[in-house]
Formats: structure tokens, C-alpha cells, sequence
């Protein structure tokens, strides 16, 4: 492709030279001249030609052809006019050729430039997409090179969401709104978003006729309409208008499709960013909550030392002999606080490895409940209960003692008396239901207080290690069920615990061989 | 002041109190008990201890909003904010509000012994 421009620069160098054209760079408007020089000197040679016969057939009247010196003469003259017409005839062969050679030559240069605009405009659409990080500034710079490109007066980047619907992300020149939606399927972008073929509009239209992200007073030129798609998957549509009295050819078609990788590439490539970024975020949090974390486990490890360390203390005192057995008492119990903070703490940690360990049985919840609400009497956070006789539910004993303990103090902690447990029984599911009388969880946190380490108060003055509800959710979640937080319908937040009544499913192994 | 210095222990932890109580009576002083902040306040306008022993984190009224309050009384007793926090903000918040010692959780009672009397002798009497 490269050696083309190179032979045809040559060739016309030679054709000039035979041609007799002696410049370096004859040009078409040359080459004309010289061919009408050439036919110039010809006419005026034939003329000659013609005079000079007559003038010899006037002069020897009737003498014979074929002896006299006339003859000669004039078989001269024509010998003379014959050279004279092959010589012109072959340098006007040569000449055509020339001229074709600098046609061509003024085609390939302008289809060079050509290219070299759009290969211009291509390296900076890729430029931007690797330059530019967010998505809106990447799809702006690739539009606005596709424009200047195509000579387009306006166009738009519209993106697919949530698989039916386009939204204009993208925008440049009049007549398109920017977030201006368009359903899949309908209008013209809708169309060429479903079918994912190109579409070339090279009459007039008037807007208002299209519909779709369009201003309806918009009166145009003709349209070009190209999916963005990245491997095998449909991301928008990449739009450019043409204002009236312009219009676009297939050739700019195409042209716009080659556009569209970019664009489709940049899409694709922005949304991984993206979600990268979340991710970071997120990591991030977490890291965060683990600080709040290791700070909220030191405070709570605190206040049960200084009680055993005062208890020691004090009855080490010969004064205090008397209260030794009640000094004792209070090792005992901080001591035992102690132990259920490093049983929480290693619960948690143990639950991501084993969750799928759990010995699952049929159990029945309702004693359970009753078992452990007398336990939460005991240790003074009083539960009422109302309950059936009895139901049976399909999990681990030990994990929903555990799920309803931390309910229970739960409830206690962060909402106030009367703490009810309830259960509901329907076909296939039994709801346990832990209802406080306190203010009740606000909507945005109703997710995040099920997240490990997680503190609705940081700085308050609730006691806690943020790993209460984590261990619920991830107990109940290993058991098959799902918790939840809602109001509770007299005012009070409502934990939901929902358990599977039957052996038949179990939805981790069964997800597994979906 | 008293034959006995009145202390007012404040704090929400049961265990916490009783050792401290049996502590402070041993050592000659006339512990008072209170396990929130409301009551705390109360005891203080009954009772006018000597010094607060405080705790922080309380339920109801924190130690915060009893050490402002006595704070911007014309007259209050000593406070020895006693607190599972540790950091540097929240001493110099106690210092800010007026506290006159600030003991980290856990601590060794005779530590906290030894900090009251030194409250008490440096002062002698409440402001």
C-alpha cells in the first residue's frame, strides 16, 4: 500500500520527461497547456502542409506526377507532415497518460489526508480513553472528535440501563437533552440498540417525526445511529446528527462504526473502574470498622478488669475478710463476662470457615425459646413469649440458642422494655420474631447493622463489640433462613428470623448444583 | 470538710461500685453510690460529696454531661473522671471541663486511693 504513492510519482516523473515536461512536479493545469501547445503546432502544421501542396499543384499545372521535380518536392513536404503527426501522436499518448497518472495522484492524496483526519481523530478518542478515567470525559472527548470528524452538528452517547432502558450520558450540540431516556426497541436509537446494526438516515427528517431523546422543533440533515458493543455485550448507542442541507454517506458510516470501539471499550473499561472503586471503598470501610473494632474490644475488656482487679484488691484486706465470698462473686461473674467476649469474638471469626458445617437437625423452636427466655430472665433482660405449643424448624440447636440470645440482649441493649418473642407458622416457613418497645432501627441502617463490626452508636454509651447481629445473620444464614429488621407494628423494631419447618431443602448444597 | 470525705462513685457497672465502695470505706471515706448521671446530679444538690469518682460512658446521662453541668455550677465538688477511654481527646476534653484528675480503666485501686487523697490535700475543700 506504502510503494503505491512512490510508482505513481515515478511514473508521472517519466511520462513528463518523454512528454517533454521538464519541471519536478507537473501539475494537471501543465500538462493541459502542453497539449495545447502540442495541437497547436499541429493545426498550424497541416495548414503549411496543405498551402504548401497547393502552392506545388498550381505551379506545375497539369506536368505529370510522376517525373517532375514537383514530385519531389512534395513527397518531401508529406513525408515531412506524416513524422510531424506520429511524433505529436505519441507525446499526446503520453500526455493522457500523465494526466490520468495526476488524477489519480490527486485522489490518493486527498483519500491519505482523509484517512490521516480520521486516523487524527481516532488516536485522540484512544488518547482520551486512556487519559481520562471518568467515563463522562472519555465519552465527551470521543464524541467530539466523531463530530469534528464527520462534520456532524450534533450527537450523543446513550447507555444501557438495567437492560431496557438508554440514557443520553453524552451530549454535544443542540437537540439532544442530556439523561433524556429512551426505552429499547423504540425510536430509531432503540431500534438499532436491539438489532445491533448500524443505522444510516441520509434524507431530511424532522425530528418530531423520530420521537425518542430528539427536540421535537429539530429539523435535519440525516443521521447515523451505531451500537457500542463490547464482547458480545450491548452497552448504548453512539449517535451523530447531520444539520439540514448536510447529510452522511455509508463511507461516514463506517467510519462512525470504527468510532464505536472506542466508545464501547471505554464504557466497558469505566465500569470495571467503577466498580473497583467501590470495592476500594469498601475495603476500606472495613478496614475502618476493624479500627473501630479493636478499640471497641479494648473498652469492653476494660470495664470487666477493673471489677476483678478491685475485687482482688479489696479482698486482700484483712478489713474486708467479711466480704470475701461476695468479692469472689464478682470475680466469677466478670470473669465469666470475659470468657463470653472471647466466645463471641471467636464465634465470628469461626463462622466465615465452618458456616457450611453446621449439624442441621430438627428442633423444636419453641422449647428452645422457652429454655432461653427463662435463661434471659435469670440474668435479668425479662422476655414475654407467645408461643404455640410447639413447632418444628430444620437447624442447629446451638447456633439458634445463639441467634436468640443475642436477639434478646439486643433488644435490651438498644431498645427497651417490654422485650416480646413471638413465632408465626405458615406452610413451608416459621418466623421467630424478637420485638423491642424502643425507637426502632432507622430505614438506612436496617442493612448495616448486620454487618460485622458494625456500632449504630460509635461514640456512645452502649456497651458492645459490633459482632452481636453479624453472628446472628451469619448463623441464621447457615441454617437456611434470613433475618431482617422492620418496625414493629405498635412502635419498636422488629427482628424476623425466617427458618425452613422441613428437611427437604437445604439451599447452600442446593445452589450448588444449580 | 467532714471527719469522713464524702466520695460520690458514679458508674454504670454494678461490680464496679461495690469493689470501690468497700474499697473507699476501708480506707476512711464515706462512699455514696450512683449508676447513671441523673442520679449522680441529684446526689451531688443532696448530698455536696467532697469529689466525684465519674465514669464516662453511661447510659442516660453520660460523665460528659454531669462534668459540664457541675462545670457551670458556682460551686461543685472535685471530679476524678474514671473512664475505659484512653485517649488523648478525651483527657484533654476532662481537663477542658473542668475535671480535676483523669484515671484510665483498669486501674489499681490503691492508684485510685492515692489520687482522691491527692485531689482532696492539693484543694482541701469543693469550690
Amino acid at each position: 500500500m506504502d510503494q503505491l504513492p512512490v510508482e505513481i510519482s515515478q511514473r508521472i516523473r517519466h511520462e513528463a520527461r518523454v512528454a517533454g515536461l521538464h519541471d519536478h512536479a507537473p501539475s494537471i493545469e501543465m500538462v493541459e497547456r502542453r497539449r495545447l501547445q502540442l495541437w497547436s503546432i499541429m493545426i498550424v502544421v497541416m495548414i503549411s502542409v496543405g498551402l504548401a501542396a497547393l502552392t506545388i499543384s498550381g505551379a506545375t499545372g497539369n506536368v505529370s506526377w510522376v517525373t517532375g521535380q514537383p514530385l519531389v518536392l512534395a513527397g518531401g513536404v508529406g513525408v515531412l507532415a506524416v513524422a510531424f503527426c506520429i511524433y505529436a501522436v505519441e507525446k499526446e499518448v503520453h500526455l493522457h497518460r500523465l494526466s490520468r497518472l495526476l488524477v489519480d495522484e490527486r485522489l490518493l492524496s486527498n483519500t491519505m489526508a482523509l484517512q490521516l483526519q480520521m486516523n487524527t481523530a481516532l488516536f485522540n478518542a484512544g488518547k482520551a480513553l486512556n487519559s481520562v478515567m471518568d467515563l463522562d470525559d472519555v465519552l465527551d472527548a470521543i464524541l467530539a472528535n466523531a463530530l469534528e470528524l464527520l462534520g456532524g452538528v450534533g450527537g450523543s452517547v446513550m447507555l444501557l440501563e438495567d437492560q431496557t432502558i438508554l440514557r443520553v450520558v453524552a451530549v454535544r450540540g443542540e437537540g439532544i437533552a442530556r439523561d433524556a431516556r429512551v426505552r429499547l426497541g423504540e425510536s430509531i436509537v432503540g431500534r438499532v440498540a436491539q438489532s445491533r446494526e448500524p443505522l444510516l438516515v441520509s434524507q431530511e427528517f424532522a425530528a418530531a417525526d423520530v420521537g425518542g431523546a430528539l427536540d421535537a422543533n429539530l429539523e435535519l440533515g440525516g443521521a447515523m445511529c451505531v451500537p457500542l458493543v463490547n464482547r458480545g455485550q450491548l452497552l448504548g448507542v453512539l449517535t451523530v446528527l447531520a444539520a439540514k442541507g448536510a447529510g452522511f454517506t455509508d463511507d461516514d458510516l463506517s467510519v462512525l462504526s470504527l468510532f464505536a470501539e472506542p466508545v464501547a471499550a471505554a464504557t466497558a473499561k469505566a465500569g470495571l473502574y467503577e466498580a473497583e472503586r467501590a470495592n476500594v471503598a469498601k475495603l476500606l470501610e472495613s478496614d475502618r470498622m476493624k479500627s473501630q473494632f479493636v478499640a471497641s474490644v479494648s473498652h469492653e475488656l476494660r470495664t470487666p478488669i477493673t471489677s476483678i482487679r478491685g475485687a482482688v484488691a479489696a479482698s486482700r484486706r484483712t478489713d474486708l475478710a467479711a466480704q470475701r465470698e461476695e468479692l469472689l462473686d464478682v470475680v466469677d461473674r466478670q470473669s465469666g463476662r470475659l470468657q463470653a467476649m472471647v466466645e463471641e469474638m471467636l464465634v465470628a471469626a469461626r463462622m466465615q470457615e465452618n458456616a457450611n458445617r453446621l449439624t442441621m437437625q430438627q428442633i423444636d423452636l419453641c422449647a428452645l425459646i422457652r429454655l432461653t427466655a427463662l435463661d434471659s430472665n435469670v440474668a435479668g433482660r425479662p422476655v414475654d413469649v407467645e408461643l404455640p405449643a410447639s413447632c418444628s424448624v430444620r437447624a442447629e440447636p446451638e447456633a439458634l440458642r445463639r441467634v436468640l440470645t443475642n436477639l434478646i440482649e439486643n433488644a435490651h441493649k438498644y431498645g427497651a422494655d417490654p422485650v416480646r418473642v413471638a413465632v408465626q407458622v405458615s406452610d413451608d416457613q416459621v418466623v421467630l420474631s424478637v420485638i423491642d418497645s424502643g425507637p426502632g432501627v432507622a430505614p438506612e441502617e436496617r442493612e448495616r447493622i448486620f454487618e460485622r463490626f458494625y456500632r449504630s452508636d460509635p461514640n456512645g454509651t452502649k456497651p458492645g463489640m459490633g459482632l452481636g447481629l453479624s453472628i446472628v445473620r451469619g448463623l441464621v444464614e447457615s441454617c437456611g433462613g434470613s433475618v431482617w429488621v422492620e418496625d414493629a407494628p405498635g412502635g419498636g423494631a422488629a427482628f424476623r428470623v425466617a427458618l425452613r419447618t422441613n428437611f427437604v431443602l437445604e439451599p447452600r448444597r442446593e445452589a450448588a448444583h444449580v | 470538710m467532714s471527719e469522713r470525705p464524702k466520695i460520690l462513685i458514679v458508674d454504670d457497672e454494678p461490680d464496679v461500685l461495690l469493689t470501690l465502695r468497700l474499697i473507699l470505706e476501708s480506707e476512711g471515706f464515706d462512699p455514696l453510690l450512683a449508676a447513671d448521671g441523673e442520679t449522680a446530679l441529684r446526689r451531688v444538690d443532696d448530698e455536696h460529696p467532697d469529689l466525684v469518682v465519674l465514669d464516662i460512658m453511661m447510659p442516660v446521662l453520660d460523665g460528659w454531661f454531669v462534668l459540664a453541668e457541675l462545670g457551670g455550677r458556682p460551686t461543685h465538688p472535685r471530679v476524678v473522671v474514671c473512664s475505659a477511654k484512653s485517649g488523648d481527646t478525651d483527657r484533654a476534653r476532662a481537663a477542658e471541663l473542668g475535671a480535676d484528675e483523669y484515671v484510665t480503666k483498669p486501674f489499681e485501686p490503691d492508684d485510685l486511693v492515692d489520687v482522691i487523697r491527692a485531689v482532696l490535700a492539693r484543694h482541701g475543700a469543693p469550690v
